[in-house]
């Protein structure tokens, strides 16, 4: 595949490059801006295309079973994690360029990521929500009686952010799974990957070419979209005023699905804080920290550390830190923007104010470092932090002491990497649940959420379909309607 | 005055430098060196006198002995003026306290402390001269901003009350009163004006425009200004009315009261200074804003505190020598890039726009607000 200087985004079937309106974007890191051109469509346009995909999904997505379409998903991923295949290749070299994220990172985030996408693993997330997967198929007999299957939608609306390269992928294939047709608008901060997989699929399975589309739009023109009122299901990730213009602009009798700005953070019980085990779990939390610089909603932006064990809270911190400069050396941190540098300059000031009072409060790292660790012997609640490989290390008695401390963020929590034994962990995944918190996983796996899981407390594909019944009565009052006569 | 008795550690009393620096600011132009050494005696002044400004510059291993030139000088970020207490003297024997109008942190307000106002109004006086009143002694002036006694803390009031007090002829007048703009007798003062052949000058908040340019919209009145007249606007809007593009505000205001955009200065001052920059105009925005010789800028890297490659975006630090009894350098959150012989002031440094799910600080303060 020759990649041209100016990537051109988007993905759209029945529609000529020369029929469209392009705007050009710079995007990436100062030192190496990339150029996009996104896709600016018309009303009819848009509304055609929808049209278009929704006829496309019925005829050839809806007439296929899961396993197909598993199948199907099977090779492109399979294309995806060989090194060699072209999209591979472009990939690798377009995120890190599009993104500013080192790329060996995405390289190593990418591979691990797409291994939750092959068959075994999404014969499994299938399977997670669908005790009988066959249920997307054709209806199947309920044991109380009667008959139910699941209809995914016809048109389902992707809304996504630009974090984390490759997050569109979670809803691209939830929705393929439940033979939905999607229309997806890509970010400006990340256009990239929806516009590859959707031509990689269409490669792989020319039957799918019309099934889905990747736009854009200005953020802005939110509300003005009247695609949002074509579909059935509507899918958005974003900060809560951006989910809320949407929201306003969508018709009630449609599905909304929203995924907010979350925050995450991580416990590390005095069990794990040995002098053998430290530096171990030390690493892992940075490597946590410095996966995609913290944008994603999964990433922790504070670690509570409990006392008592030989490995002092204060000497993780400083062990933490170490542990991020090495990295440092790993995966060079991203360049960033005025607005980004300052951001990060006013939540070290406003720390170091506080140090400057209280001797309980320090500030690990220098002006040479990229990293920050800032070091509370006090308690803190919990709180977001600039991000970019800034995180606040906070000390406390006893892990359950933290439950008080994230309590007003409820409607924020979302993973927390966890370090503790098996007898704690059942205690405090317990209260962490109660709390609103939807993930627990270990220390360096939080960036890594498994297949299935319920992104937010939800069900991925659940979510997406309509069930339908066929009663009981039906099928008995059907008996007297034979052609035939008993 | 009380401050007078102060005497510092060392040998350097608040009064000397009163007295150096009012000098200083009389003098029609100064070297580089002078202004290196006033600025240097002031950071002694201060990091001895102001505890918590020395735990500042220690920690940043920069004290007087490190310190050889005012590009040096640590510049505390702005919002230690709400965290700290940054001031040489006794905050209760300072004759005024400036408080900032808390935009971003609701409920803490920053406090500038100043034993004497004699500084701040030599500074303001000389600089709104050169700036404003181009050859002009007096001039007639409707102040669109409250009064100094209704707002007691505002260092804009009392920079207001300054220019009126000694460049405002016997007709001038404020006019804002507890309830608001006093739209009908400000029109009837415009109409008047416009009739007669002397200029008049406005002076007030960027937002205080915007407001009188709806009223003028819903009344549907327009003037032209006699020439000579001029305005002066300052701050932004503040969430305090719509926001509006800079260069349509200047076109509107313009094309409403009949004043040419080279006429309408904008002036950039903070609480946390005590001297002011201009433009020279607004034929074209962003302007370029310049200050007086005793007030120096840099364009900085928040994080590393260096410098910016010249012609770069960075983020602006002022050394102002008539901040003597607070800090002489502070770190501001405006983004700037130098040109000319000043600056362009490119707005505020807001926290980067959450890309997607990971709630970045300033969001969180948003929600938590």
């Amino acid at each position: 595949m020759i990649t041209p200087s100016v990537f051109k985004a988007g993905y759209l079937p029945g529609l000529q490059d020369h029929e469209v309106e392009w705007q050009r974007h710079t995007v990436g890191a100062p030192h190496s801006p990339m150029e996009v051109d996104l896709p600016v469509l018309s009303h009819e346009q848009m509304s055609a295309l929808a049209q278009r995909v929704q006829a496309a999904s019925t005829a050839h997505l809806k007439t296929m079973t899961v396993s197909d379409i598993v199948h199907v998903l099977e090779k492109v991923t399979s294309r995806l994690l060989d090194s060699q295949d072209p999209y591979r290749i472009e990939l690798e070299h377009l995120l890190p360029k599009a993104t500013g994220f080192d790329a060996e990172m995405v390289r190593l985030n990418l591979t691990s990521y797409l291994q939750t996408f092959r068959g075994l693993q999404l014969h499994r997330f299938v399977a997670q929500d669908f005790n009988n997967p066959k249920i997307l198929d054709e209806f199947q007999p309920r044991i109380q009686g009667g008959w139910s299957k699941a209809l995914g939608p016809d048109l389902m609306v992707h809304i996504w952010a630009g974090n984390v390269p490759a997050l569109p992928m979670w809803s691209f294939i939830a929705a393929l799974l439940v033979k939905s047709g999607s229309i997806g608008k890509i970010s400006r901060a990340e256009p990239v990957f929806a516009s590859l997989l959707a031509r990689l699929l269409a490669e792989v399975e020319p039957q799918w070419a019309h099934c889905f589309s990747v736009v854009w739009w200005p953020s802005e023109h939110t509300k003005e979209q009247s695609l949002l009122s074509q579909a059935e299901v509507v899918l958005a990730y974003g900060g809560n005023e951006a989910l809320n213009d949407i929201k306003t602009s969508i018709p009630v009798t449609t599905r909304f699905l929203a995924h907010g700005h979350k925050l995450s953070f991580s416990m590390i019980s005095k069990t794990a804080l040995s002098v053998q085990k430290g530096h171990h779990v030390a690493r892992q939390a940075a490597l946590d920290v410095v996966r995609y610089e913290q944008q994603g909603c999964y990433s922790p932006q504070m670690i509570y550390v409990e006392r008592g064990a030989s490995v002092a809270p204060k000497d993780f911190a400083e062990l933490l830190l170490h542990e991020l400069i090495n990295l440092e050396h790993k995966f060079s941190p991203r360049e960033l923007s005025l607005h980004e540098t300052t951001q990060i300059a006013k939540w070290r000031d406003s720390h170091e104010l506080i140090a400057l009072n209280s001797n309980s409060h320090s500030i690990l790292g220098n002006a040479s470092s990229k990293s920050t660790v800032i070091f509370s012997e006090k308690p803190l609640p919990l709180s977001a932090g600039p991000l970019n490989r800034n995180v606040l290390v906070v000390a406390v008695d006893d892990l359950k002491e933290v439950i008080a401390m994230i309590s007003s963020q409820r409607n924020y929590l979302q993973t927390v990497g966890l370090a503790a034994s098996p007898e704690e962990l059942f205690k405090l995944g317990e209260c962490l649940g109660q709390q609103g918190v939807t993930r627990i996983c270990a220390l360096g796996s939080m960036t890594s959420p498994e297949a299935g899981w319920h992104h937010d407390g939800r069900f991925s594909l659940l979510d997406l379909v309509r069930m339908v019944d066929i009663d009981a009565s039906t099928e008995r009052e059907a008996e007297r309607f034979t052609s035939y006569e008993i | 005055m009380k401050w007078h008795c102060k005497v510092a550690n060392g040998n350097i009393s608040t009064n000397d430098i009163v007295t150096e620096l009012l000098d200083f600011i009389a003098q029609a132009s100064v070297s580089e060196e002078d202004f290196n050494r006033l600025a240097l005696k002031i950071f002694t002044h201060q990091f001895e006198l102001n505890r918590p400004f020395q735990k500042y510059c220690q920690g940043r291993g920069k004290t007087p002995r490190m310190v050889k030139t005012w590009r040096d000088i640590p510049a505390v970020p702005i919002n230690a003026f709400k965290d700290l207490t940054l001031s040489c003297v006794e905050p209760d024997q300072c004759e005024r306290v400036f408080m900032t109008s808390g935009t971003t942190r609701h409920d803490v307000k920053g406090r500038h402390h100043h034993p004497t106002l004699a500084v701040y109004d030599a500074s303001m006086l000389k600089n709104f001269s050169a700036h404003f009143m181009s050859q002009d002694k007096s001039i007639r002036m409707g102040i669109l901003f409250p009064t100094e006694e209704m707002m007691p803390n505002s260092s804009l009031a009392h920079y207001l009350g300054l220019a009126i007090k000694h460049f405002g002829s016997s007709n001038s007048a404020y006019y804002i009163d507890q309830n608001g703009l006093q739209f009908d007798l400000l029109c009837s003062v415009l109409r008047q004006a416009q009739s007669s052949s002397e200029p008049i000058a406005l002076l007030g908040a960027t937002y205080s425009y915007v407001h009188l340019m709806d009223e003028l919209e819903a009344r549907a009145l327009t003037f032209k200004l006699p020439q000579g007249s001029r305005l002066l606007d300052t701050g932004g809007f503040k969430g305090q009315s719509r926001e509006i593009p800079m260069s349509l505000f200047y076109d509107q205001l313009s094309q409403k009261l009949g004043v040419d955009p080279s006429q309408c200065i904008n002036m950039y001052g903070m609480t946390e200074l005590s001297t002011q920059f201009y433009d020279r105009g607004n034929q074209s925005v962003p302007s370029i804003k310049r200050g007086p010789h005793w007030i120096k800028s840099r364009l900085v890297d928040p994080l590393s505190g260096q410098d910016v490659t010249p012609g770069e975006r960075g983020i602006l630090v002022h050394t102002d020598l008539a901040n003597f009894n607070s800090v002489v350098s502070i770190l501001t959150e405006d983004v700037g890039v130098a040109l000319g012989d000043g600056f362009l002031l490119l707005g505020r440094a807001e926290g980067a726009q959450a890309k997607g799910c990971s709630m970045a600080v300033d969001e969180f303060l948003k929600t938590a607000q």
